[in-house]
């Protein structure tokens, strides 16, 4: 009893300590103790570990009518019927003279069997959903790779959906995930690491990246940053991203999130590290860009000037619903002499009962759209189109009738709403969004110059920030003109010959040059 | 070494154009008009101080790579004579970004934002320039990276709208009194080419030397050209009326008139002109600051950058009672001490190094030069 006490402790005690500590005495452990040969032993103190857990099931049978043995699995991650087919059927019918592990691995018919030396390992493997099976008379174990539970089908990713491409998106099982990428890259130069973090909920978490494309040195970083993470669960891929970015108190996103298996293939071969966390559907891309955020796939699978008109749409669309409210409050404020003589007249009429300052009214009106938009978003489906109706009627009609906000008011902020609809990637629209209110005080207190002013300030931040040691707004600042064609423009794929800034390592091609001669068929490349 | 960012050739010439333009533009054709009239547009091709100015610094600079400008004097002249010196010039610096931010919030508060306090202005400018200098030079690189296309656009922007009423005419008799008055008139440009000796001290950080040489010339031919156009067409547009405004440059900007419905764009000139004026002001200010702390000896420079920004702002305030002493001092002193520092110690420098180089054989010259700098390191 002593010793599994000390084993216990060691185990679940551990995570409310310091959990370097933890991690040494697991391994601490492994290294002392292994299984017992007496099987009531190891029973014994599977039992006490897994105390007061109702879904841990012993099974307690006989081989072949002498040998007794225990087949310990989590109920609802195993696949129950494969087990009695596999594994019970066989070994009850097994009558050798000799039930050894060696025999008992050349009776069952399943692919994937481990050994099982220690109590960590039996614990680790039943965790995962391995069932695993304790023989008397053997201080080892076996772990049968039949797990198997309930998972999402692979949908399309609502928040990111595209026209044309493919409509496949990560689901919440690593395994699936990691299927998904290789199905798109099937070089044997995909590397998958898998390590575990989290002391109570050992999250895997996979680091995937091409070997030969990936510069070793990025890959290493990103172990390097990954390694020290000592965190009690790991719930999503965010816990992630936050413990390793290079700045965390920077507004603006240093890894790109995406649910699309093409994206992530994509950036892979650009040479990026693409993080994918179990339970999360949503992997992590490191380096990036500000460019890589206001990108999205269909860029790529348009013809390619309309990928580049497109991408123009969304960079002005992106600096509107930076500055739509800030710059409509400085013209109305500071320099109304800028204002079309009609339409100065149209507008002095619409604000002539207005009784707040126009900072006061962009801020009312933005911070009420907002507010709807939050509120819409949480709510059922049903009731979500009950809120924009009187979302509409409050913001848009109502406002102006009751003489509390004008007309253009209305108009510049639903077109700022829209415009930061437009980005492509959630989490830089938000940020977008929260630096908007700052803007518009900045522009109701200095005009122009405030709104100059607060563009220096961002870009002053921008241009520090740094994603994986690659500058945010490459190559833009610093430039450089030959990575310069996939972000002002998007360029026909028979033009992106070699790759693009800095996390690809070696300058090699990405397509064979010939092609550049051979005009007729430019699409059979790779 | 106190700063460890590194810039290219291209972005150092894109920093010097921009710190210096932005102010020429606006204020040298006002200044300039009274001494060259109509000659005015030809007035910036005498640029004598810039090509001294460059020729100097970039021999200076073969002589002694990696060396700024502070530490080539404790070379050549001594450690007491360098340090002084290199105290001197910081202090200059700091005074002569007084002045421009005395500028910059005198143009903002007379022309758009009447019922501002000055101090708002400038300290606002400063607060911000302060936070990319911290960043070091590598960031105000960037800068002006970002903002060189912005400024383009701009002046492309308010010219181009005006060549129609552009009226040749005002431009006769081209040198009527001959070539003296565009070079009298070219005089107080000097102050703005002799601010080309700021790169002695951004040298030292840029890594691709072999492109330096090209890149410097090229930015004082573009520094040139965009003062021969802009001169050329405030000329064209207003004719004798061009000595009557304080910055001239600006009514062209409100001159602009598309459809009669885009009309006095003169804020958006505001507000991208101080895109350009807050690199300007930042490249002084960095070199203000990197100048006090390697003629103080530090090991970084980031803690003395908001003291000096404090000092900044208010040497801003100092440097004059109001705008027309200011605009006074401009015309004569500052000009005699600008050049000064700018032309006549880089000169002498330049000399001196020549004599301790050349002081033995010929032959020998490159050897001397090579243990001078040896014992520097």
């Amino acid at each position: 009893m002593i010793t599994v006490s000390h084993i216990l402790s060691r185990l679940l005690r551990s995570g409310q300590r310091r959990s370097a500590q933890a991690e040494q005495s697991i391994h601490h452990l492994q290294v002392q103790a292994d299984l017992s040969e007496e099987l009531h032993v190891n029973v014994e103190l599977l039992r006490n570990i897994y105390a007061d857990c109702s879904d841990i099931i012993f099974h307690e049978f006989v081989i072949g009518g002498r040998t007794r043995a225990v087949l310990i699995y989590i109920d609802g991650l195993i696949n129950v019927e494969e087990i009695d087919r596999h594994v019970l059927a066989p070994l009850q019918r097994d009558n050798l003279d000799e039930h050894s592990l060696s025999n008992i691995r050349r009776t069952i018919p399943v692919t994937s069997i481990t050994t099982v030396k220690t109590p960590v390992d039996a614990i680790e493997a039943i965790s995962n959903g391995r069932p695993v099976l304790l023989v008397e008379k053997e201080p080892q174990g076996l772990s049968f790779g039949l797990s198997e539970w309930e998972k999402r089908a692979i949908e399309e990713p609502t928040s990111e959906s595209v026209l044309k491409g493919p409509r496949e998106g990560f689901i919440e099982s690593i395994r699936t995930n990691t299927a998904l990428l290789r199905r798109k890259v099937r070089s044997p130069n995909l590397k998958i690491r898998m390590i575990r973090k989290g002391n109570y909920t050992r999250t895997s978490i996979a680091i995937a990246y091409i070997d030969g494309i990936a510069s070793p040195a990025l890959v290493e970083e990103v172990m390097r940053r990954l390694q020290p993470i000592e965190i009690d669960g790991i719930l999503e891929s965010t816990y992630i991203e936050e413990l390793i970015e290079d700045n965390p108190f920077s507004l603006f996103p240093q890894m790109l999130a995406t649910e699309r298996p093409d994206v992530a293939a994509a950036y892979l071969l650009e040479g990026c590290v693409v993080l994918l966390v179990d339970g999360s559907p949503s992997v992590r891309i490191a380096p990036i860009t500000m460019y890589s955020l206001l990108q999205s796939p269909e860029d790529y699978y348009e013809r390619y000037f309309i990928g580049s008109a497109i991408r123009w749409l969304r960079y002005l669309f992106f600096a509107i619903s930076l500055l739509g409210p800030s710059l409509y409050v400085a013209i109305l404020t500071f320099h109304q002499e800028m204002i079309p003589t009609p339409l100065l007249l149209t507008m002095a009429r619409s604000r002539e009962q207005i009784p707040f300052p126009a900072l006061i009214e962009a801020l009312l009106m933005e911070t009420m759209f907002e507010a709807l938009r939050e509120a819409g978003a949480r709510l059922p489906k049903q009731i979500g189109s009950a809120v924009s109706i009187v979302g509409a009627l409050v913001i848009g009609q109502a406002a102006i009738s009751a003489g509390i906000v004008s007309s253009p008011m209305v108009m510049v902020v639903a077109i700022t709403g829209i415009a930061s609809f437009m980005s492509p990637r959630f989490n830089i629209g938000i940020t977008v969004r929260l630096l908007r209110f700052p803007m518009m005080f900045l522009a109701g207190f200095l005009g122009f110059l405030g709104v100059i002013l607060g563009i220096i300030i961002i870009l002053n931040h921008l241009l520090t920030l740094r994603s994986f040691g690659v500058p945010y707004l490459s190559p833009l600042a610093p430039m450089r003109n030959r990575d310069l064609k996939d972000v002002l423009i998007r360029v026909p794929t028979r033009m992106k010959a070699e790759y693009p800034h800095a996390p690809a390592d070696r300058n090699h091609e990405r397509q064979s040059s010939d092609l550049w001669s051979d005009s007729g068929n430019g699409d059979d490349s790779t | 070494m106190i700063e460890k960012g590194k810039i290219s050739s291209y972005q150092l010439g894109k920093m010097m154009y921009l710190a210096i333009i932005p102010t020429a533009i606006l204020t040298s054709p006002g200044i300039t008009f009274q001494y060259a009239r109509q000659d005015l547009w030809i007035s910036p091709l005498w640029a004598f101080t810039g090509v001294i100015v460059v020729l100097v610094i970039l021999r200076l600079h073969h002589w002694f790579p990696g060396q700024s400008f502070t530490h080539i004097w404790e070379r050549v002249a001594g450690r007491t004579v360098g340090r002084t010196i290199g105290a001197i010039y910081w202090i200059f610096y700091l005074y002569v970004n007084g002045i421009i931010v005395r500028e910059y919030g005198e143009f903002i508060v007379g022309a758009f934002l009447l019922n501002t306090p000055l101090i708002v202005i400038t300290g606002s400018i400063v607060l911000v320039c302060a936070m990319a200098v911290r960043g070091g030079v590598e960031i105000v690189g960037r800068f002006a990276d970002l903002f060189l296309p912005a400024f383009i656009v701009l002046f492309l922007l308010i010219l181009l709208p005006i060549i129609p009423d552009l009226n040749i005419e005002q431009m006769l008799p081209v040198m009527g009194q001959g070539i003296m008055p565009s070079i009298t008139g070219s005089f107080v440009l000097q102050i703005w080419f002799s601010e080309l000796m700021t790169i002695s001290y951004l040298l030292p950080y840029v890594h691709d030397h072999d492109k330096t040489g090209p890149s410097i010339w090229l930015t004082l031919i573009a520094i040139i050209l965009t003062l021969l156009i802009s001169n050329l067409f405030t000329l064209l547009l207003l004719g004798d009326l061009t000595g009557s405004y304080t910055f001239p440059f600006l009514i062209l900007a409100r001159y602009i008139n598309l459809q009669d419905f885009f009309t006095h764009l003169e804020s958006l000139f505001m507000a991208i002109w101080v895109l350009c004026a807050f690199v300007k002001i930042c490249v002084f200010y960095y070199v203000t600051v990197l100048g006090a702390a390697q003629s103080m000896g530090l090991s970084d420079y980031r803690p003395i950058v908001w003291p000096l920004g404090f000092l900044l702002t208010v040497f801003s305030l100092w440097v004059a009672p109001n705008y027309q002493e200011l605009a006074h001092a401009i015309s004569m002193s500052v000009v005699f001490a600008m050049l000064t520092m700018f032309l006549v110690l880089p000169v002498l420098l330049w000399f001196i190094a020549w004599l301790k180089t050349s002081g033995s054989r010929r032959s020998q010259r490159s050897d001397d030069a090579r243990s001078l700098r040896g014992s520097s390191q």
